[in-house]
Protein backbone atom coordinates (compact mmCIF):
# COMPACT_ATOMS: atom_id res chain seq x y z
CA UNK A 1 0.00 0.00 0.00
CA UNK A 2 0.94 3.15 -1.15
CA UNK A 3 0.91 6.81 1.17
CA UNK A 4 -1.73 8.80 0.91
CA UNK A 5 -1.40 12.14 3.00
CA UNK A 6 -3.58 13.17 5.61
CA UNK A 7 -5.92 16.16 4.45
CA UNK A 8 -4.87 18.21 7.78
CA UNK A 9 -1.26 18.14 6.07
CA UNK A 10 0.25 19.94 3.43
CA UNK A 11 2.07 17.56 0.54
CA UNK A 12 5.60 18.78 -0.06
CA UNK A 13 5.76 19.21 -3.80
CA UNK A 14 9.06 17.59 -4.54
CA UNK A 15 7.93 14.70 -2.40
CA UNK A 16 6.66 12.36 -4.79
CA UNK A 17 9.05 9.57 -6.72
CA UNK A 18 8.74 6.96 -3.62
CA UNK A 19 5.08 5.99 -2.43
CA UNK A 20 6.41 4.23 0.47
CA UNK A 21 7.54 7.74 2.28
CA UNK A 22 6.30 11.05 1.61
CA UNK A 23 7.28 13.99 2.94
CA UNK A 24 4.13 16.68 4.24
CA UNK A 25 4.10 19.63 6.51
CA UNK A 26 2.14 20.21 9.19
CA UNK A 27 -0.60 23.30 9.98
CA UNK A 28 2.42 24.34 12.04
CA UNK A 29 4.81 24.36 9.81
CA UNK A 30 6.68 20.80 10.69
CA UNK A 31 8.62 18.59 8.50
CA UNK A 32 6.42 15.37 8.69
CA UNK A 33 7.23 12.01 6.98
CA UNK A 34 4.16 9.31 6.30
CA UNK A 35 4.94 6.48 5.51
CA UNK A 36 3.01 3.27 3.54
CA UNK A 37 3.03 -0.21 5.30
CA UNK A 38 6.01 -1.48 3.89
CA UNK A 39 7.44 2.01 4.35
CA UNK A 40 6.81 2.03 7.81
CA UNK A 41 8.34 -2.31 8.32
CA UNK A 42 11.44 -0.87 7.02
CA UNK A 43 11.38 2.25 9.20
CA UNK A 44 11.01 -0.52 12.43
CA UNK A 45 14.24 -2.11 11.46
CA UNK A 46 16.73 0.60 10.49
CA UNK A 47 15.96 3.07 13.44
CA UNK A 48 17.38 0.28 15.98
CA UNK A 49 19.99 -0.06 13.39
CA UNK A 50 24.06 0.63 15.21
CA UNK A 51 24.60 2.55 12.21
CA UNK A 52 21.45 4.48 11.65
CA UNK A 53 21.62 5.81 15.78
CA UNK A 54 25.37 6.59 15.08
CA UNK A 55 24.18 8.80 12.45
CA UNK A 56 21.76 10.17 13.82
CA UNK A 57 23.51 11.14 16.82
CA UNK A 58 26.38 12.29 14.95
CA UNK A 59 24.54 15.02 13.04
CA UNK A 60 24.94 12.89 9.75
CA UNK A 61 21.39 11.88 9.05
CA UNK A 62 18.71 14.48 10.07
CA UNK A 63 17.17 14.02 14.04
CA UNK A 64 13.91 12.25 13.54
CA UNK A 65 11.50 11.12 15.79
CA UNK A 66 7.98 8.78 15.73
CA UNK A 67 5.24 11.06 16.71
CA UNK A 68 2.51 7.98 16.12
CA UNK A 69 2.48 5.11 14.08
CA UNK A 70 3.59 5.40 10.63
CA UNK A 71 4.52 9.34 10.71
CA UNK A 72 7.78 10.55 11.61
CA UNK A 73 8.85 14.28 12.34
CA UNK A 74 12.32 15.99 11.09
CA UNK A 75 14.36 18.37 12.31
CA UNK A 76 13.49 21.99 10.42
CA UNK A 77 17.00 23.14 8.76
CA UNK A 78 17.55 26.83 8.09
CA UNK A 79 17.29 26.94 4.45
CA UNK A 80 17.22 24.30 1.45
CA UNK A 81 19.67 23.62 -1.31
CA UNK A 82 20.22 22.23 -4.40
CA UNK A 83 23.26 20.18 -5.86
CA UNK A 84 23.14 22.79 -8.62
CA UNK A 85 23.99 25.35 -5.92
CA UNK A 86 26.78 24.03 -4.66
CA UNK A 87 30.66 23.77 -5.46
CA UNK A 88 32.29 20.83 -6.14
CA UNK A 89 33.76 20.07 -2.72
CA UNK A 90 30.15 20.13 -1.61
CA UNK A 91 28.90 17.96 -4.05
CA UNK A 92 32.03 15.38 -3.14
CA UNK A 93 31.44 15.72 0.20
CA UNK A 94 27.62 15.11 -0.46
CA UNK A 95 28.31 11.96 -2.21
CA UNK A 96 30.95 10.93 0.30
CA UNK A 97 28.47 10.70 2.94
CA UNK A 98 25.82 8.92 1.05
CA UNK A 99 28.67 6.59 0.24
CA UNK A 100 29.69 6.10 3.62
CA UNK A 101 26.21 5.67 4.94
CA UNK A 102 25.38 3.01 2.13
CA UNK A 103 28.55 1.05 3.47
CA UNK A 104 27.67 1.44 6.75
CA UNK A 105 23.71 0.39 6.36
CA UNK A 106 25.04 -2.43 3.67
CA UNK A 107 27.17 -4.10 7.11
CA UNK A 108 24.07 -4.56 9.18
CA UNK A 109 21.27 -5.25 6.24
CA UNK A 110 20.19 -2.29 5.09
CA UNK A 111 20.23 -0.51 1.92
CA UNK A 112 19.76 3.28 -0.15
CA UNK A 113 16.90 2.78 -2.88
CA UNK A 114 18.31 5.80 -4.45
CA UNK A 115 21.89 7.58 -4.65
CA UNK A 116 20.71 11.21 -5.23
CA UNK A 117 22.50 14.52 -3.62
CA UNK A 118 18.83 15.77 -3.19
CA UNK A 119 18.70 13.24 -0.22
CA UNK A 120 21.12 15.77 1.13
CA UNK A 121 21.03 18.79 2.66
CA UNK A 122 23.89 21.11 4.76
CA UNK A 123 23.62 22.75 8.19
CA UNK A 124 26.67 25.07 7.33
CA UNK A 125 29.24 23.15 6.45
CA UNK A 126 27.81 19.94 7.73
CA UNK A 127 26.37 18.11 4.90
CA UNK A 128 23.25 15.93 6.35
CA UNK A 129 21.42 13.27 4.92
CA UNK A 130 17.55 13.94 4.97
CA UNK A 131 15.47 10.91 3.22
CA UNK A 132 15.28 8.34 6.22
CA UNK A 133 13.07 6.77 3.88
CA UNK A 134 15.40 6.16 1.47
CA UNK A 135 16.55 3.07 4.14
CA UNK A 136 15.34 -0.06 3.32
CA UNK A 137 15.89 -3.97 4.55
CA UNK A 138 18.42 -5.39 1.67
CA UNK A 139 16.93 -7.95 -0.35
CA UNK A 140 18.74 -10.87 -1.11
CA UNK A 141 20.05 -11.31 -4.85
CA UNK A 142 19.52 -7.76 -5.72
CA UNK A 143 21.77 -5.08 -7.07
CA UNK A 144 21.94 -1.31 -5.66
CA UNK A 145 19.21 0.09 -7.29
CA UNK A 146 20.76 3.65 -6.63
CA UNK A 147 23.87 3.34 -8.65
CA UNK A 148 23.12 4.21 -12.01
CA UNK A 149 21.92 7.36 -10.24
CA UNK A 150 25.19 8.25 -8.33
CA UNK A 151 26.69 8.07 -11.45
CA UNK A 152 24.37 10.70 -13.15
CA UNK A 153 23.97 12.90 -10.35
CA UNK A 154 27.24 12.57 -8.34
CA UNK A 155 30.25 11.03 -10.16
CA UNK A 156 29.84 12.35 -13.96
CA UNK A 157 29.53 15.50 -12.73
CA UNK A 158 32.55 15.49 -10.12
CA UNK A 159 34.49 14.03 -13.09
CA UNK A 160 33.82 16.35 -15.44
CA UNK A 161 35.25 18.61 -13.36
CA UNK A 162 37.99 16.63 -11.96
CA UNK A 163 38.80 15.69 -15.39
CA UNK A 164 37.61 18.81 -18.32
CA UNK A 165 37.71 21.54 -16.23
CA UNK A 166 33.89 21.77 -16.84
CA UNK A 167 31.96 23.04 -13.75
CA UNK A 168 29.00 21.19 -13.65
CA UNK A 169 26.11 23.04 -12.08
CA UNK A 170 24.80 24.77 -15.35
CA UNK A 171 24.55 20.92 -16.22
CA UNK A 172 22.91 20.32 -13.23
CA UNK A 173 20.37 22.95 -13.53
CA UNK A 174 19.13 21.90 -16.97
CA UNK A 175 18.81 18.62 -15.79
CA UNK A 176 17.49 16.94 -12.64
CA UNK A 177 18.14 13.70 -13.35
CA UNK A 178 21.95 14.73 -14.33
CA UNK A 179 24.22 13.23 -16.74
CA UNK A 180 23.08 9.93 -18.75
CA UNK A 181 26.20 7.52 -19.32
CA UNK A 182 25.78 8.11 -22.85
CA UNK A 183 26.59 11.97 -22.50
CA UNK A 184 29.19 11.13 -19.88
CA UNK A 185 31.10 8.86 -22.45
CA UNK A 186 30.74 11.51 -25.22
CA UNK A 187 32.25 14.67 -22.65
CA UNK A 188 34.73 12.50 -20.57
CA UNK A 189 38.19 11.47 -22.01
CA UNK A 190 38.38 7.74 -21.71
CA UNK A 191 41.65 7.12 -19.92
CA UNK A 192 41.28 8.85 -16.45
CA UNK A 193 40.86 7.13 -13.47
CA UNK A 194 36.92 5.69 -13.33
CA UNK A 195 35.66 6.41 -16.74
CA UNK A 196 36.35 3.11 -18.76
CA UNK A 197 33.94 1.04 -16.08
CA UNK A 198 32.02 3.86 -14.71
CA UNK A 199 31.32 5.29 -18.06
CA UNK A 200 32.25 3.53 -20.86
CA UNK A 201 31.55 -0.11 -19.98
CA UNK A 202 28.31 1.71 -18.17
CA UNK A 203 27.40 2.92 -21.39
CA UNK A 204 27.95 0.14 -23.51
CA UNK A 205 26.57 -2.33 -20.99
CA UNK A 206 23.31 -0.18 -20.85
CA UNK A 207 22.84 0.19 -24.79
CA UNK A 208 23.31 -3.30 -25.38
CA UNK A 209 21.05 -4.93 -22.22
CA UNK A 210 18.25 -1.73 -22.62
CA UNK A 211 15.27 -4.10 -22.66
CA UNK A 212 16.03 -6.96 -20.58
CA UNK A 213 15.57 -5.08 -16.70
CA UNK A 214 13.72 -8.33 -15.63
CA UNK A 215 15.61 -11.04 -17.08
CA UNK A 216 19.08 -9.53 -15.92
CA UNK A 217 17.13 -9.25 -12.41
CA UNK A 218 16.37 -12.61 -12.07
CA UNK A 219 19.50 -13.62 -14.08
CA UNK A 220 21.66 -12.03 -11.01
CA UNK A 221 19.52 -13.21 -7.82
CA UNK A 222 19.71 -17.08 -9.49
CA UNK A 223 23.16 -16.46 -10.15
CA UNK A 224 23.98 -15.56 -6.17
CA UNK A 225 24.31 -11.98 -6.73
CA UNK A 226 25.67 -10.71 -2.79
CA UNK A 227 25.65 -7.67 -0.72
CA UNK A 228 29.50 -8.27 -0.63
CA UNK A 229 29.80 -7.41 -4.31
CA UNK A 230 27.83 -4.07 -3.63
CA UNK A 231 30.40 -3.66 -0.26
CA UNK A 232 33.34 -3.62 -3.34
CA UNK A 233 31.71 -1.52 -5.46
CA UNK A 234 30.82 1.48 -2.77
CA UNK A 235 34.31 1.27 -1.36
CA UNK A 236 35.87 1.77 -5.05
CA UNK A 237 33.67 4.82 -5.43
CA UNK A 238 34.68 6.05 -2.01
CA UNK A 239 38.27 5.79 -3.45
CA UNK A 240 37.52 7.23 -6.59
CA UNK A 241 35.48 10.15 -5.34
CA UNK A 242 38.09 10.78 -2.83
CA UNK A 243 40.85 11.78 -5.20
CA UNK A 244 38.78 13.60 -7.78
CA UNK A 245 39.96 17.15 -7.34
CA UNK A 246 38.41 19.97 -8.82
CA UNK A 247 40.31 21.61 -12.35
CA UNK A 248 39.38 25.21 -12.78
CA UNK A 249 40.39 27.72 -14.47
CA UNK A 250 41.67 31.57 -13.54
CA UNK A 251 38.80 33.38 -11.15
CA UNK A 252 38.70 37.31 -11.35
CA UNK A 253 37.33 36.79 -7.96
CA UNK A 254 39.44 34.47 -5.71
CA UNK A 255 42.04 36.29 -3.53
CA UNK A 256 40.12 38.98 -4.00
CA UNK A 257 40.24 40.07 -0.65
CA UNK A 258 43.96 41.02 -1.24
CA UNK A 259 43.50 43.12 -4.61
CA UNK A 260 40.11 44.94 -3.08
CA UNK A 261 40.08 48.33 -4.19
CA UNK A 262 39.37 49.88 -0.89
CA UNK A 263 41.47 49.95 2.42
CA UNK A 264 41.60 47.74 5.61
CA UNK A 265 40.14 50.46 7.59
CA UNK A 266 37.21 50.69 4.78
CA UNK A 267 36.57 47.28 5.44
CA UNK A 268 36.58 47.83 9.02
CA UNK A 269 34.14 50.13 8.76
CA UNK A 270 31.80 48.16 6.23
CA UNK A 271 32.17 45.36 8.70
CA UNK A 272 31.36 47.57 11.79
CA UNK A 273 28.06 49.40 9.28
CA UNK A 274 26.63 45.32 8.75
CA UNK A 275 27.24 44.56 12.96
CA UNK A 276 25.68 47.84 14.08
CA UNK A 277 22.48 46.68 11.17
CA UNK A 278 21.64 44.45 14.19
CA UNK A 279 20.16 41.09 14.52
CA UNK A 280 18.78 38.96 12.42
CA UNK A 281 17.69 35.28 11.76
CA UNK A 282 18.28 34.90 8.16
CA UNK A 283 20.59 36.75 6.48
CA UNK A 284 21.19 36.87 2.42
CA UNK A 285 25.46 37.89 1.95
CA UNK A 286 25.04 38.36 -1.94
CA UNK A 287 28.27 38.86 -3.59
CA UNK A 288 29.63 37.35 -0.50
CA UNK A 289 33.36 36.52 -1.94
CA UNK A 290 35.39 35.58 0.91
CA UNK A 291 32.26 35.63 3.52
CA UNK A 292 34.08 38.20 5.45
CA UNK A 293 30.59 39.96 6.04
CA UNK A 294 28.75 37.08 6.70
CA UNK A 295 30.75 36.43 9.91
CA UNK A 296 30.30 40.39 10.38
CA UNK A 297 26.51 40.23 10.46
CA UNK A 298 24.94 39.55 14.16
CA UNK A 299 22.79 36.43 12.63
CA UNK A 300 21.43 32.82 13.46
CA UNK A 301 21.64 31.58 9.89
CA UNK A 302 23.82 33.37 6.85
CA UNK A 303 23.20 32.47 3.31
CA UNK A 304 26.44 33.15 1.63
CA UNK A 305 25.95 33.32 -2.46
CA UNK A 306 28.20 34.40 -4.88
CA UNK A 307 28.70 33.48 -8.45
CA UNK A 308 32.35 32.55 -8.74
CA UNK A 309 31.90 28.56 -8.24
CA UNK A 310 35.62 29.17 -7.42
CA UNK A 311 35.39 31.24 -4.75
CA UNK A 312 32.23 29.33 -3.25
CA UNK A 313 34.47 26.01 -3.17
CA UNK A 314 37.44 28.39 -1.02
CA UNK A 315 34.67 29.36 1.18
CA UNK A 316 33.43 25.90 2.02
CA UNK A 317 36.79 24.70 2.25
CA UNK A 318 37.42 27.44 5.53
CA UNK A 319 34.11 27.07 6.65
CA UNK A 320 34.65 23.38 6.78
CA UNK A 321 37.90 23.29 8.58
CA UNK A 322 36.31 25.72 11.66
CA UNK A 323 33.11 23.57 11.19
CA UNK A 324 31.18 26.18 10.86
CA UNK A 325 27.55 25.24 11.58
CA UNK A 326 26.04 29.08 10.92
CA UNK A 327 26.57 29.46 7.42
CA UNK A 328 25.51 28.27 4.03
CA UNK A 329 28.04 28.85 1.17
CA UNK A 330 26.03 28.65 -2.50
CA UNK A 331 27.24 28.65 -6.05
CA UNK A 332 24.21 31.51 -7.18
CA UNK A 333 24.10 33.70 -10.49
CA UNK A 334 22.17 36.71 -9.15
CA UNK A 335 21.40 38.22 -12.86
CA UNK A 336 20.56 34.21 -13.50
CA UNK A 337 18.95 32.87 -9.85
CA UNK A 338 17.96 29.23 -9.89
CA UNK A 339 14.60 29.22 -11.14
CA UNK A 340 11.85 27.07 -10.37
CA UNK A 341 12.34 23.45 -11.72
CA UNK A 342 10.77 19.69 -12.06
CA UNK A 343 7.15 18.83 -12.14
CA UNK A 344 5.16 21.77 -12.87
CA UNK A 345 7.89 23.80 -12.15
CA UNK A 346 7.50 23.29 -8.32
CA UNK A 347 10.10 20.22 -7.08
CA UNK A 348 13.16 22.22 -7.12
CA UNK A 349 12.09 25.96 -6.01
CA UNK A 350 13.57 29.10 -6.73
CA UNK A 351 15.75 30.74 -4.77
CA UNK A 352 13.59 33.64 -3.04
CA UNK A 353 10.35 30.85 -2.26
CA UNK A 354 13.04 29.60 0.02
CA UNK A 355 12.53 31.18 3.36
CA UNK A 356 12.70 34.96 3.61
CA UNK A 357 15.64 37.13 4.93
CA UNK A 358 15.65 39.26 7.69
CA UNK A 359 18.48 41.35 5.82
CA UNK A 360 20.19 41.49 2.86
CA UNK A 361 24.08 42.19 2.35
CA UNK A 362 24.71 43.80 -1.06
CA UNK A 363 28.05 44.90 -0.75
CA UNK A 364 30.61 45.91 -3.52
CA UNK A 365 27.56 43.82 -5.65
CA UNK A 366 26.12 47.16 -7.56
CA UNK A 367 28.12 48.38 -9.52
CA UNK A 368 29.24 44.61 -11.30
CA UNK A 369 25.43 43.84 -11.51
CA UNK A 370 24.20 46.94 -13.03
CA UNK A 371 27.38 47.74 -16.11
CA UNK A 372 28.65 44.25 -16.22
CA UNK A 373 24.92 42.74 -16.09
CA UNK A 374 23.26 46.24 -17.52
CA UNK A 375 21.19 45.45 -15.30
CA UNK A 376 19.13 48.91 -14.64
CA UNK A 377 19.27 50.64 -10.99
CA UNK A 378 15.09 50.44 -10.98
CA UNK A 379 15.03 46.62 -11.67
CA UNK A 380 17.59 45.68 -8.98
CA UNK A 381 15.77 47.80 -6.31
CA UNK A 382 12.14 46.14 -7.06
CA UNK A 383 14.09 42.47 -6.69
CA UNK A 384 15.37 43.59 -3.58
CA UNK A 385 12.12 44.93 -2.41
CA UNK A 386 10.55 41.54 -2.90
CA UNK A 387 12.85 40.21 -1.07
CA UNK A 388 10.54 42.25 1.60
CA UNK A 389 13.76 42.67 4.01
CA UNK A 390 15.98 45.17 5.43
CA UNK A 391 18.96 45.73 3.22
CA UNK A 392 22.63 46.77 3.69
CA UNK A 393 23.94 48.45 -0.04
CA UNK A 394 26.99 49.75 -1.03
CA UNK A 395 27.20 52.07 -3.89
CA UNK A 396 30.41 52.87 -5.80
CA UNK A 397 30.53 56.15 -7.88
CA UNK A 398 32.32 56.51 -11.03
CA UNK A 399 35.32 57.56 -10.32
CA UNK A 400 36.31 54.11 -8.04
CA UNK A 401 39.01 52.48 -9.85
CA UNK A 402 36.83 48.98 -9.73
CA UNK A 403 34.12 51.36 -11.68
CA UNK A 404 36.13 52.90 -13.86
CA UNK A 405 37.74 49.22 -14.62
CA UNK A 406 34.01 48.23 -15.43
CA UNK A 407 32.94 51.39 -17.05
CA UNK A 408 36.36 50.95 -19.81
CA UNK A 409 34.97 47.74 -21.13
CA UNK A 410 31.95 49.18 -22.39
CA UNK A 411 30.66 51.68 -24.94
CA UNK A 412 30.86 54.97 -22.81
CA UNK A 413 27.07 55.98 -23.43
CA UNK A 414 25.67 52.21 -22.37
CA UNK A 415 26.53 53.66 -18.30
CA UNK A 416 25.34 57.39 -18.77
CA UNK A 417 22.93 56.95 -16.03
CA UNK A 418 25.08 55.07 -13.48
CA UNK A 419 25.41 58.29 -10.92
CA UNK A 420 25.03 58.29 -7.60
CA UNK A 421 22.09 60.56 -7.42
CA UNK A 422 20.13 58.11 -10.37
CA UNK A 423 20.71 55.08 -7.43
CA UNK A 424 19.96 57.24 -4.94
CA UNK A 425 16.82 57.65 -6.35
CA UNK A 426 15.68 54.52 -7.45
CA UNK A 427 16.82 53.15 -4.37
CA UNK A 428 13.88 55.79 -2.64
CA UNK A 429 11.40 54.25 -4.48
CA UNK A 430 11.71 50.96 -2.93
CA UNK A 431 12.99 51.30 0.07
CA UNK A 432 13.64 54.29 3.12
CA UNK A 433 16.87 54.66 3.80
CA UNK A 434 17.36 54.41 8.13
CA UNK A 435 21.76 54.88 7.62
CA UNK A 436 23.84 56.49 5.59
CA UNK A 437 27.92 56.40 5.87
CA UNK A 438 30.46 57.40 3.33
CA UNK A 439 33.89 55.58 3.10
CA UNK A 440 36.91 56.53 3.80
CA UNK A 441 38.15 55.81 -0.09
CA UNK A 442 35.35 58.75 -0.57
CA UNK A 443 34.06 56.97 -3.75
CA UNK A 444 31.97 54.28 -1.97
CA UNK A 445 28.43 54.38 0.47
CA UNK A 446 26.73 52.54 2.13
CA UNK A 447 23.10 52.68 2.96
CA UNK A 448 20.84 50.79 5.59
CA UNK A 449 17.24 50.40 4.40
CA UNK A 450 14.03 49.26 4.91
CA UNK A 451 11.86 48.62 2.09
CA UNK A 452 8.63 50.58 2.06
CA UNK A 453 5.85 49.40 3.39
CA UNK B 1 9.77 -12.57 -6.82
CA UNK B 2 10.02 -9.75 -4.67
CA UNK B 3 8.71 -5.81 -5.18
CA UNK B 4 10.62 -3.92 -7.51
CA UNK B 5 12.50 -0.69 -6.65
CA UNK B 6 10.51 2.86 -7.34
CA UNK B 7 13.98 3.64 -9.09
CA UNK B 8 14.49 2.30 -12.30
CA UNK B 9 17.67 0.66 -11.80
CA UNK B 10 19.07 -0.06 -16.03
CA UNK B 11 19.76 -3.49 -16.87
CA UNK B 12 23.09 -2.38 -17.93
CA UNK B 13 23.67 -0.79 -14.65
CA UNK B 14 22.81 -3.81 -12.52
CA UNK B 15 25.11 -6.16 -14.53
CA UNK B 16 27.73 -3.37 -14.15
CA UNK B 17 28.08 -3.97 -10.65
CA UNK B 18 28.74 -7.71 -11.01
CA UNK B 19 32.20 -6.33 -12.63
CA UNK B 20 32.58 -3.74 -10.10
CA UNK B 21 31.88 -6.14 -7.27
CA UNK B 22 36.09 -7.08 -7.89
CA UNK B 23 37.05 -10.80 -6.64
CA UNK B 24 33.47 -11.45 -4.97
CA UNK B 25 32.16 -11.50 -8.13
CA UNK B 26 34.17 -14.19 -9.19
CA UNK B 27 31.53 -16.68 -8.31
CA UNK B 28 28.76 -15.10 -9.27
CA UNK B 29 30.13 -14.26 -13.22
CA UNK B 30 31.34 -18.02 -13.59
CA UNK B 31 27.26 -19.04 -12.36
CA UNK B 32 25.97 -16.00 -14.65
CA UNK B 33 28.07 -17.56 -17.34
CA UNK B 34 27.42 -20.93 -16.97
CA UNK B 35 24.05 -20.59 -16.96
CA UNK B 36 23.82 -18.49 -20.43
CA UNK B 37 25.80 -21.21 -21.99
CA UNK B 38 23.20 -24.14 -21.15
CA UNK B 39 20.88 -21.61 -21.81
CA UNK B 40 22.17 -21.34 -24.87
CA UNK B 41 22.51 -25.27 -26.17
CA UNK B 42 19.11 -25.02 -24.80
CA UNK B 43 19.84 -27.44 -22.03
CA UNK B 44 18.21 -24.59 -19.61
CA UNK B 45 14.59 -22.76 -20.15
CA UNK B 46 14.88 -18.68 -20.04
CA UNK B 47 12.07 -19.43 -17.02
CA UNK B 48 14.50 -21.38 -14.94
CA UNK B 49 14.67 -19.81 -11.81
CA UNK B 50 17.28 -21.56 -9.69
Amino acid sequence: MTTRPSPSRTPEPASFRDPESRVVYSADGEVLRELSARGREDWEAVESARFFRRALEDGRIVATEEIEPGVLRHERLPFVSYPYEWPFEMLRDAALLQLSLLDEALAEGFVLKDGSPYNVQWRGSQPMFVDVGSFERLREGEPWAGYRQFCALFLYPLMLQAYRGVAPQPWLKGSLEGIEPSQARALLPRFRRGVLTHVVLHDRLEAKHADRQRDVRSELKAAGFKKELIQANVRRLRKLVERLSPKRGRSEWAGYREAAPYTDEDAERKERFVRDAGAADLVWDLGANDGRFSRAAQAEYVLAVDGDERVVGDLYGTLRAERSRTILPLVVDLADPSPGRGWRGLERTRLEERGRPDLVLALALVHHLAISRNLPFAELVTWLRGLRSRVVVEFADRDDPMVTRLLAAKREETHESYRREEFERSLAEGFEVERREELGSGTRTLYLAKPRS
Amino acid sequence: MAPLNYLDAGSGSMLLQIILGGAAAFGVTMKLTWRRFLRALRIRRDDDET
